[in-house]
């Protein structure tokens, strides 16, 4: 697959070209235009596709790594995961999320919280669940 | 130019943070009393391509000319490629490229006879690299270099510069007098040299759109320091614009960490800070009951905040 098909930055946005990246992959992974199996294209092939720097894309794959949504083929690169014991890759579960999301948004509204006052309190909650 | 395939590039970070091919401490000079650098330190690791940022007259030429040995600090130490790069042995320069921000060039010689010059100093020199690059670039190889324009000049230099495929590339305003073309053949060329993974790039501009594709690193000088210096991407998640509204009024100044500038007026405030967590913004909406909506900046805006004075 041709990396600038995949792809595209903009190199002036405020968004550092590694999210601009990975956020593409996650986009691609979540509509299946990357099915689990797939192969990313190469460090190298993208960095001299899109005009960045190697290190740029290869830490782009890294959070992708590290987050699950693909993982790394030895001798072959990088490939999107495959569904895991529970079902379905990250960002599959995270859609499974999604009608929870909306409740709590819509309970937010009728309390007159902000989408950002929402977030604080789910990254508070977050951070006191992993202090205990 | 061929690229080596760079599959295992997912770790060459790690690998490339262990040394270091520039190791400038407590750099201090200053011309008939004028300080331009003042006990600056600057650490390059091998490997990484960075952009040396700074406003006309911040220091860059002189910081990189102490880098590379060529001027005298008043005080410090500089360790370039593991000697004292005052006094670099011959060994190492046959691993150094340099291209001055107004090369100098033998005007009475023809671009042929340069080049041939140039590469009978090395010891290793690509002769295909350097013909790609003068058919590529279009410098006409019969002119003498005296007839030579700006571009064309600049272009020859770089050539020169990349013969001998240094490990350490510094590249002072390398692109000042490029046409856009030319301009993106030369990033091409950086971006080529910086996929083989083991070769350190430094170059230093004021135009922050080429820094934004190119390096992986920048460097910020200022007031003759290296006031910022890391990946771009996390420079750019960390230097942030808060836009404030709270119900109340908000205090004439708002005490933020590693806030760059301010303005507040009434209930609302836009407040840059380079040190943004998601605590700061939880924080910033307990203690005002304000929205806060965060907004991205690029490297250009970034590089006008950094240079407002609070």
């Amino acid at each position: 697959m041709a990396a600038d098909f995949l792809f595209q930055v903009f190199p002036n946005s405020g968004l550092p070209l590694y999210r601009q990246i990975s956020d593409q992959v996650r986009r691609h992974v979540a509509s299946s235009r990357l099915a689990p199996g797939d192969f990313l294209p190469s460090v190298r092939q993208v960095a001299l596709e899109l005009q960045v720097n190697p290190m740029t894309v290869s830490k782009a794959y890294s959070l992708l790594e590290r987050d699950g949504v693909v993982e790394l083929a030895r001798g072959q690169g990088m490939r999107v995961a495959q569904r895991n014991g529970a079902g379905d890759n990250v960002v599959e579960r995270q859609e499974r999320l999604v009608p929870a999301v909306e409740q709590l948004l819509a309970e937010a509204y009728q309390l007159s919280l902000t989408p950002r006052q929402v977030q604080s309190l789910v990254a508070r909650i977050i951070k006191e669940r992993e202090a205990r | 130019m061929s690229i080596p395939d760079a599959t295992a590039a997912t770790t060459a970070s790690e690998t490339a943070e262990a040394k270091s091919v520039l190791e400038m401490r407590g750099v201090s000079k200053s011309f008939s009393g004028r300080g331009v650098l003042d006990r600056l330190n600057f650490s390059v690791p091998a490997g990484t391509v960075v952009g040396l940022l700074g406003k006309n007259g911040a220091g860059k030429t002189t910081l990189l000319r102490c880098a590379l040995g060529l001027a005298r600090p008043d005080y410090g130490a500089v360790n370039l490629l593991g000697e004292s790069a005052w006094n670099l042995s011959a060994a190492a320069k046959q691993h150094l490229g340099y291209v001055p921000q107004s090369p100098q060039l033998y005007p009475w010689m023809q671009v042929k006879h340069v080049i041939a010059y140039t590469a009978s100093f090395y010891l290793h020199w690509n002769r295909t690299l350097v013909e790609n690059l003068v058919e590529r670039w279009e410098i006409p190889s019969a002119r003498r270099t005296g007839t030579l324009s700006v571009g064309e000049l600049q272009k020859l230099a770089l050539v020169l510069a990349l013969g001998h495929e240094p490990e350490l590339l510094v590249l002072d305003e390398p692109v000042a007098a490029l046409d856009p073309t030319a301009r993106r053949e030369f990033l091409k060329v950086v971006l080529e040299i910086a996929a083989g993974g083991n070769r350190t790039v430094i170059f230093s501009t004021h135009i922050t759109s080429d820094l934004e594709r190119v390096a992986d690193r920048v460097a910020v000088l200022q007031r003759g320091r290296i006031e910022y210096f890391g990946e771009l991407g996390d420079l750019k998640d960390q230097v942030k614009r808060l836009s404030i509204t709270s119900p109340n009024a908000l205090p004439e100044r708002i005490a933020l960490p590693g806030l760059l500038r301010q303005r507040v007026e009434g209930r609302q405030a836009l407040v840059t800070t380079r040190a943004l967590t998601p605590g700061l913004v939880e924080q910033i909406e307990t203690e005002w009951q304000a929205t806060v909506e965060v907004q991205d900046l690029n490297l250009e805006e970034i590089f006008l905040e950094l240079h407002e004075d609070a």
